[in-house]
């Protein structure tokens, strides 16, 4: 009897063991869904994966379905799917991940900091920058200085982002030019005062919901400094916008031009040397017409029945060639 | 004014103003008990406030208190990291029905804040003074909104965790849904002035139903509660309206609560008053009229019949006599009046008995004097003719034939006098026709004219051209312009001017004859028309008696105005019928 216990005993450990390789060991097959905020509506879908996966299914502004590649250069990805889900808030696809309904979402900085611990996270390097935009018809460069010097942007990164990403004085990050800041970042309330006399009250629009409160906290530091700045819904009739931009290439001088086009001013002529990089950028920013906050990175959510490297690049790019899910446990 | 109507009046004006008293007595006593209601129910709305005002502070407190004591709050207040409690605010505030809610690290800084989350590391140093926020219960505080500043009642917990300290300030708003919790009474509505500006704000004061309309009557009695003048309790417009301020701990006033009180009953009840009170008035006045109206009859019955007789005396009827009836003050008066009026027959009686007896003896000294003068020729002539006979007989024809001619003159002069004596006596009755006073001075100054010649005397006349002709005797009046210009001739032995006016008066003409002459003193001015005066050292004192002898006859008025020196002037006013003038 003893004997037939210590053999059924061994042949028990011996499954766990086979089932834990089997949960490790990539394996081919299964539908990796994915949920983000972005919800394109053109008629052709943006280049949400790269290399490996061809897409089969779009629905503008609501999903994209992409299937593996078979003949990939690189090899067939080991997922047989990846089931974009678009338009999707933050807060829900991180109840979604919660739930098991995606196993990779975008994580907030709210949302990051209600995940269980050892959550397993993707974070790129910072790729996106707040910036603050002035309207070009608003013509006072004071009231413009004086809003840059009322932001408290430290408040902002510890407690708004989390401290996620950088406190940035110039647009360009700083893992990328090489430098820091171009533009003064402490908050200098007195200075700012002393700008706005006579200033009329502004209008500040704030194209992503959840930036609105970032752009609440700038409207009580622009308070503090005697300028009287609403939020409004009206982008084409504000003053100023609040809006997230993305760094597009690693290229220092690709990824600058790829920011003035967004910001609708001329490209620079000619970036050969990282001294003309940064008198580009500064040029850019002369007149504070533009007002950098903070650069943020990418930062995912993962299931941990995702395995594999991570899936995106320094630069945010997605890379799900070489993930893989864990099956269904038996 | 009558005296009948006097009493009238006065009788009227002491009844209209018994009635009026008697009004504003009643209007009075009404309005204090009603405000005596009125400030009672205030009260019970004020006290009910109160303790609303408490319960809702010690919901504040223990609501506070539980979140103070929560786990989320130890978390947060031991937390090295307390920026990712930022948004914890608002959740605990809408899980504890707080509109405010604000989590505040040690050192006043906000850790999270329900009612503005950007407010965030924003330091609220009030909280960090030393008070003990346990005892300290609910209070009134000012608190700034990103829409502005609002009136709140709040109260602080402190989560106390090792040496870790974390406050929790929460609180609801005084707003119009606060004041929806309070029940008025019928009529009454409770109004909350939130003190939040320097100078007043319509804004700012709300009811149940949010702000006010109308804040404008309110706002002295608002002003007064803001700086600070205790509960004042006025009327304001239809209302009557409690203030209470309600202040902090240092008295300075954050907010007024007003308590409003409809007198919309007692202005119904004030108008109800005061018609009745015209009605009663009315007929007081009416009833007042009438009964004054026999009163005052009864009593001035007797003096109008004194009146009429005192009337009746003063056109010369001093046969006149008033009936006496009873004892009292009008019958003595009366009986006065008789007796007034009998002393005054009698003494005219004397008094023309005087005259009469004095006119005959001034007759009888113009006679004398008048006949004398004559008679002393007479006898002269006759004795010289008795003289001329026995002793001059050849020459008797001779005195004789002059004696004669002397008798026969003076005797003719003796009739003149004797004829002027008997036109006075018979002056006849005057045969009235409308007369033009402009003609008659004309033909009068005609003819003086070689008298006026001789006299040097220049006459003029001024005379109205629109005089209107009045009733008189031709020849009487001839007869007194006459004589009137003759005594100014005589007046001006040294020559003159002599000047004839005429005019229309009310009801009559004027004639006027002025001279500048030696002038009357006022004595002779006064006795000008008695019979047989005269200023002159010859005539018999009777023209001027003549002549207002005729003028009273054609009822009308002469009068003399002179000084001394300066000549005169007689005045004539015909009026052509009898009058008073």
């Amino acid at each position: 009897m003893a004997k037939l216990a210590r053999h059924a005993a061994l042949a028990l450990s011996l499954l766990l063991l086979s089932s834990a390789n089997a949960a490790t060991r990539p394996r081919y097959g299964g539908t990796l869904r994915v949920e983000t905020r972005q919800a394109p509506e053109t008629a052709d879908p943006p280049a949400f994966l790269g290399a490996g996966f061809n897409i089969t299914r779009w629905e503008a502004g609501h999903r994209a379905v992409y299937e593996a590649d078979d003949n990939a250069p690189g090899g067939r990805p080991f997922l047989d799917t990846v089931d974009f889900t678009l338009g999707r808030p933050l807060r829900e696809q991180s109840i979604d991940l919660e739930l098991g309904k995606a196993e990779v979402v975008e994580l907030g900085p709210n949302e990051l900091r209600r995940q269980p611990a050892g959550r397993k996270l993707w974070s790129s390097s910072p790729v996106r920058i707040l910036v603050l935009v002035f309207s070009p018809r608003f013509d006072d460069p004071r009231v413009r200085e004086a809003l840059a010097l009322a932001v408290d942007r430290s408040a902002i990164h510890a407690v708004l982002l989390q401290r996620q990403g950088e406190i940035s004085g110039a647009l360009l990050p700083e893992w990328l030019s090489g430098y820091a800041f171009l533009f003064p970042v402490a908050q200098d309330l007195t200075r700012a005062r002393s700008l706005v006399a006579g200033a009329r009250p502004l209008t500040l629009a704030v194209e992503d919901p959840a930036a609105r409160p970032i752009a609440d906290r700038i409207a009580l530091n622009a308070r503090d400094a005697g300028l009287t700045v609403s939020i409004s819904a009206q982008p084409a009739t504000a003053d100023l916008r609040l809006t997230e931009l993305r760094i597009a290439s690693s290229d220092p001088a690709r990824a600058l031009a790829g920011i003035a086009a967004a910001l609708g001013v001329p490209e620079a002529a000619r970036i050969d040397t990282a001294e003309s990089l940064c008198n580009a950028e500064r040029a850019l920013l002369d007149g504070f017409r533009f007002i950098p906050l903070i650069h943020l990175p990418d930062v995912y959510g993962v299931s941990p029945r995702v395995h594999g490297a991570p899936g995106i690049t320094e630069l945010g790019e997605r890379r799900f060639e070489n993930l893989w899910l864990e099956g269904p446990r038996p | 004014m009558m005296f009948r109507t006097r009493l009238l009046l006065v009788f009227t004006f002491v009844i209209v103003a018994a009635v009026g008293m008697v009004e504003l007595l009643v209007q009075g006593t009404t309005r204090r008990a009603f405000e005596s209601v009125e400030a009672q129910r205030a009260r019970a709305l004020t006290q009910q406030f109160q303790k609303e005002f408490h319960r809702r502070g010690q919901e504040m407190v223990r609501a506070v208190n539980a979140i103070a004591a929560s786990n989320e709050a130890s978390d947060i207040a031991i937390s090295s990291d307390p920026a990712r409690y930022y948004d914890t605010a608002p959740s605990l505030a809408a899980s504890h029905g707080l509109d405010l809610l604000e989590l505040i690290a040690a050192d006043g800084s906000i850790v999270s804040s329900a009612e503005w989350p950007a407010r965030f590391k924003y330091r609220e140093e009030w909280i960090t003074a030393t008070v003990d926020w346990k005892q300290r219960g609910a209070f009134l505080r000012r608190e700034e909104l990103p829409e502005g500043v609002v009136l709140a009642l709040v109260a602080v917990g402190v989560t106390t965790a090792g040496d870790r300290r974390l406050y929790v300030t929460g609180g609801q708003q005084l707003d119009r849904e606060f004041l929806s919790t309070l029940v008025p009474l019928a009529g009454m509505r409770v109004l909350l002035y939130r003190n939040l500006t320097n100078d007043f704000s319509p804004a700012e004061l709300i009811d149940a139903h949010g702000p006010v309309r109308d804040a404008a009557p309110l706002r002295p009695l608002i002003e007064e509660a803001r700086r600070g003048s205790g509960e004042i309790t006025r009327a304001a417009g239809l209302e009557y309206v409690r203030a209470v301020p309600l202040t902090d701990d240092a008295g300075a006033v954050l907010g007024v609560l007003l308590i409003a009180s409809s007198r919309q009953q007692m202005v119904e009840l004030e108008s109800s008053l005061l018609t009745t009170g015209i009605g009663v008035a009315a007929v007081g006045i009416l009833i007042g009229i009438v009964l004054s109206w026999w009163a005052t009859a009864r009593v001035t019955r007797p003096v109008r019949r004194l009146a009429e007789s005192a009337g009746r005396v003063a056109k010369g009827d001093l046969s006149t006599t008033v009936d006496i009836a009873g004892g009292d003050e009008i019958a003595q008066l009366a009986a006065a009046f008789n007796h007034m009026t009998g002393e005054l027959s009698a003494q005219r009686e004397r008094l023309v008995q005087a005259e009469r007896v004095a006119a005959w003896r001034e007759l009888a000294r113009r006679l004398a004097h008048e006949l004398k003068n004559p008679l002393f020729p007479l006898q002269i002539t006759v004795e010289n003719m008795q003289r001329a006979r026995e002793r001059y007989p050849e020459q008797f024809d001779e005195v004789f034939q002059e004696g004669t001619a002397t008798l026969l003159a003076e005797l003719a002069q003796l009739k003149q006098i004797i004829g002027r004596f008997s036109d006075f006596a018979k002056m006849p009755t005057p045969e009235m026709q409308p007369l033009n006073l402009n003609t008659l001075a004309a033909e009068t100054v005609k003819f003086f004219e070689p008298q006026l010649a001789q006299a040097r005397v220049s006459a003029g006349m001024k005379l109205d051209p629109s005089l209107r002709p009045v009733p008189a005797d031709p020849e009487q009046i001839t007869r007194v312009l006459r004589n009137l210009v003759l005594n100014a001739i005589d007046a001006m032995p040294e020559g003159g001017a002599l000047t004839l006016r005429t005019a229309n008066i009310e009801g009559g003409v004027r004639i006027e004859i002025s001279d500048t002459g030696q002038g009357l003193t006022p004595e002779e001015c006064e006795r000008l028309f008695t019979p047989y005066y005269t200023t002159k050292t010859h005539g018999t004192g009777l023209g001027l008696a003549i002549v207002q002898s005729v003028i009273s006859d054609h009822h009308g008025r002469i009068s003399v105005q002179s000084e001394k020196g300066k000549g005169a002037t007689f005045r004539i006013d015909l009026y052509g019928t009898p009058s008073d003038r």
